[in-house]
């Protein structure tokens, strides 16, 4: 195992700190007012555009936060308390509404507020750095950079921050924030009877995962069982396609089989129909009272229909089946290439020994297609952890059972997730679901990653 | 800076004066997408007859039956005034999305069925208009297979189906169907004081219920799927089927003269002849609490639901009103459907006490017992049926 945490990385994490005091000790009174005024070293020193920037930054901030971020962070311990309020009012005939808290925007605001008091601090101790820089510039008699050099050195040895700013920026705005605010709702009671801005939702600590873990039966019950399910078929979704993709490339792929390109064509012209288009229609085929049951009713094979989507392990193997036929023709493309890739000479040394087709396979073709494809394995597996699209269109999770809690025997943790939120408005539950979710895909794919050949033996691959 | 300033105030007063001088009202309006021509004929309407305001009023296509999930996924973001399906009123009040009727009150309670302003009320406040009576369903039959004696039983309508060797069509995987025999066998589906969903379907007469749906779901004339098949098989392959008055346009095409349509049977439960009951709905039209203009919003609401516009939606769409001279009215009185749902609906009952939480498991002891999957014996499978439905 690689060490995570190189040494002395907490010593260095103290260094940040350290320096500031080390400035305040060092700075002089300029330096030591940009401590509450920033940029008033650097205006001092005659950067005065640099100074005022600082300053602008500060004042923003500070307007920012006692115009609009201080009345959400203040409510961020209860998520409001004040739910929306109506009176009768006489002259209007009507009960009026004065929007109350809403718990959504709170937790939102907050989260984005502290983000930005983060950003701020960051920005502060550049501020400081940056006085305190002018201050060893002015003790050491050297001319202090102007702002249009500054700005320079962003195109040459800055650059990389030139470069990083935007993309980081919307990472921020886009991914982290909501990440975190998705996160936090899994701590409240966010569901169907508390759903703003009508109502309020506050925290409720760890409820939601005791919940799913033990404390409700019949919720625990649903998640064990859908859990073992969701295992069961990336496994099976996985190396099926894998390897009856593997085996049809070596297929086309044998000396002697004729217009190679013309079958590759054929089964990659499966993805030229969009997969949900696919899917979508073969649920309607495979109906209690579809197209097949009617045909294999007509033609004889059968008396009674076949419950393709509608019992339960007809169903299951159903998903997996069709899983199959729209998914080969991917691992097929990939292997095919790999397969060409496989030095031929092995082949014919191996032959020339005297091993079968089944032991070249075993020995040459599969350790060297496991070598060079597990991260592909491994990506494909947790896709089909969080395979919604062939699940919800083929059975929307179904065959329904009793004994779950809003689910079927076909649903995924995350169809059941969908369930939750867009069905139920259950957001609490299902975001708890989502972090297992998440929890698992992730050490899986860490675990795996780490213990495979591509990994450890990197270099032996030629 | 100053220049930043300044423009940004000029702004400011340029947005106030504009909203402040056009008193233009904007309102959003949901409705089926079977409904959207009709919609925006009777929008027309309101508007010519409110001349006063100047009405901006956009459409959007969202069912009845889809209401309160899209309400509810962003209030904000909602239709001003929409359609809904009345079992989804408390889980509408839960969330406090719907404006209660202020205005003009008194006349929308006298002008319409008091099952339907029950239906539209909680603790004798009105939420909601109603708009139509029809969202039940009885039994469509085919009179060349079943005879008037026989379609009084569910046993005699099976007999002559298999004779026939025809079927019969019930969705019996759903929620909502399936509630016909347990609530004709005497269950209640109700709320208790916290306002959770209370539901006695596994009690003696639940199970002898459970029992019947069994017996039902594997006789060999029996058959399920969704309106899509009864649609394209009546007629042909199928003799019978429960339905309601939506399809009324289509079986009465496949049937032609044989169209008949008729109250739902009685079924054997426990040894004895029991009606069969059904869930009686009602379409309603609602006001979202996060409407800029309550006032008119709720004018709106009323005009589409109003006398004229409820016999409109009878002549163009066949929809049973709740309106009370409109079902007075003699066309409506002619309707084969629409008698035959009346008939229905004294075993009805309201299906405002259902909750969301309702139908998955209910719809999945149907499943159940359609897949002929006898692994747990009934009475299991109704406890943890009622286990998920009370959680």
């Amino acid at each position: 195992m690689p060490k995570l945490i190189p040494a002395g990385r907490d010593r260095q994490s103290f260094a940040g700190i350290r320096e500031i005091i080390n400035i305040f000790k060092r700075g002089d009174f300029a330096t030591r007012s940009s401590f509450l005024i920033m940029g008033f070293g650097c205006i001092k020193r005659k950067q005065y555009i640099k100074g005022l920037l600082y300053l602008i930054i500060q004042v923003a901030f500070i307007a920012y936060m006692l115009g609009f971020a201080n009345q959400y962070l203040s409510k961020l311990s209860t998520l409001g308390t004040e739910a929306m309020r109506r009176e009768w009012s006489e002259a209007r005939q009507i009960f009026v509404r004065t929007p109350g808290d809403n718990s959504m925007l709170i937790l939102l605001f907050s989260v984005m507020s502290i983000l930005l008091i983060i950003a701020f601090i960051f920005i502060w101790r550049a501020n400081i750095r940056s006085c305190y820089k002018a201050q060893q510039y002015e003790k050491l008699g050297k001319p202090q950079p102007t702002f249009k050099a500054e700005i320079k050195t962003l195109l040459n040895e800055r650059f990389h921050i030139t470069m990083l700013t935007v993309p980081s920026l919307m990472i921020v705005a886009f991914t982290i924030l909501p990440i975190i605010f998705m996160i936090l709702i899994a701590f409240t009671n966010f569901d169907a009877n508390h759903q703003p801005p009508g109502k309020l939702f506050t925290w409720v600590g760890f409820k939601n995962f005791t919940d799913v873990f033990w404390s409700d039966p019949l919720i625990s019950n649903t998640f064990g069982k859908i859990l073992g399910w969701t295992l069961i078929w990336a496994v099976f979704a996985t190396f099926t396609n894998y390897f009856f993709g593997m085996i049809l490339a070596i297929m086309i792929n044998k000396k002697g089989v004729r217009l190679k390109k013309m079958w590759r064509t054929i089964f990659v012209i499966t993805i030229a129909v969009p997969q949900f288009v696919s899917l979508m229609l073969m649920s309607q085929i495979l109906h209690d009272q579809g197209p097949l049951n009617m045909l294999l009713q007509k033609w004889g094979f059968i008396e009674s229909n076949i419950p393709f989507l509608t019992d339960i392990t007809y169903a299951r193997i159903t998903v997996i089946i069709v899983n199959i036929w729209v998914g080969i023709p991917y691992t097929m493309l990939i292997t095919s290439g790999i397969l060409m890739n496989i030095p031929a000479d092995l082949y014919e040394s191996a032959s020339i020994d005297g091993a079968s087709p089944a032991r070249m396979f075993f020995s040459i073709t599969l350790p060297y297609m496991l070598f060079v494809t597990t991260p592909y394995l491994i990506t494909s597996f947790v896709g089909n952890i969080n395979n919604f699209n062939v699940i919800y269109l083929l059975t929307k999770g179904g065959p329904l059972v009793t004994d779950y809690y809003q689910a079927g025997k076909t649903d995924l943790l995350v169809t059941w997730l969908y369930k939750l939120t867009v069905d139920k408005q259950n957001y609490s539950l299902a975001s708890t679901i989502g972090i297992f979710v998440f929890v698992i895909c992730a050490s899986l794919s860490l675990v795996v990653y780490n213990m495979s050949g591509s990994v450890k033996r990197e270099e032996e691959f030629q | 800076m100053k220049k930043l300033l300044s423009l940004m105030l000029v702004l400011g007063m340029l947005l106030s004066a504009g909203s402040a001088l056009a008193e233009t009202v904007a309102l959003k309006v949901w409705g089926s997408q079977d409904d959207q021509a009709m919609l925006q004929e009777m929008v027309e309407a309101f508007k010519a007859a409110n001349p006063d305001k100047e009405y901006d009023v956009s459409f959007g296509v969202v069912g009845e039956g889809d209401a309160k999930t899209k309400c509810l996924e962003d209030p904000e973001e909602a239709a001003d005034v929409f359609a809904f399906a009345n079992d989804q009123l408390y889980d509408l009040l839960n969330a406090d999305a719907l404006y209660e009727v202020t205005i003009n009150k008194d006349a929308i309670v006298e002008a319409n069925v008091p099952s339907a302003i029950e239906a539209a009320s909680s603790d004798g406040h009105l939420y909601a208009y109603p708009i139509t009576a029809d969202n039940g369903y009885f039994l469509y039959y085919d009179k060349s297979v079943i005879s008037e004696e026989q379609v009084k039983t569910l046993d005699g309508i099976l007999e002559a189906c298999s004779a026939a060797d025809k079927k019969m069509f019930m969705d019996v995987s759903n929620g909502w169907y399936i509630a016909s025999f347990f609530i004709g066998a005497g269950g209640e589906l109700g709320l208790d004081e916290n306002g959770k969903q209370t539901c006695d379907f596994n009690n003696e007469a639940g199970v002898a219920a459970g029992e019947a749906i069994k017996a039902f779901t594997a006789h060999d004339a029996f058959l399920t799927g969704d309106d899509s098949i009864l649609t394209g098989g009546i007629g042909t392959t199928i003799a019978a089927g429960v339905s309601g008055t939506w399809n009324a346009e289509a079986i009465k095409e496949k049937l032609g003269e044989n169209y008949a349509a008729t109250k739902l049977p009685t079924f054997t439960c426990a040894g004895e002849q029991v009606q069969m009951a059904s869930f009686a709905g009602f379409k309603l039209m609602g006001v979202n609490t996060m409407t800029e203009f309550p006032e008119e919003a709720m004018a709106l609401a009323d005009w589409l639901t109003n006398e004229e516009n409820q016999l409109k939606r009878f002549q163009m769409r066949s929809i049973g009103p709740s309106n009370v001279k409109v079902i007075e009215n003699e066309e409506v009185k002619a309707d084969i459907a629409l008698s035959a749902l009346a008939e229905q609906s004294k075993y009805a009952v309201s299906q405002k006490d259902v909750l969301g939480n309702y139908w998955s498991p209910a719809e999945a002891f149907g499943t159940t017992m359609e897949a002929k999957d006898y692994s747990k014996d009934v009475k299991t499978l109704l406890d943890e049926m009622v286990a998920a439905i009370t959680n």
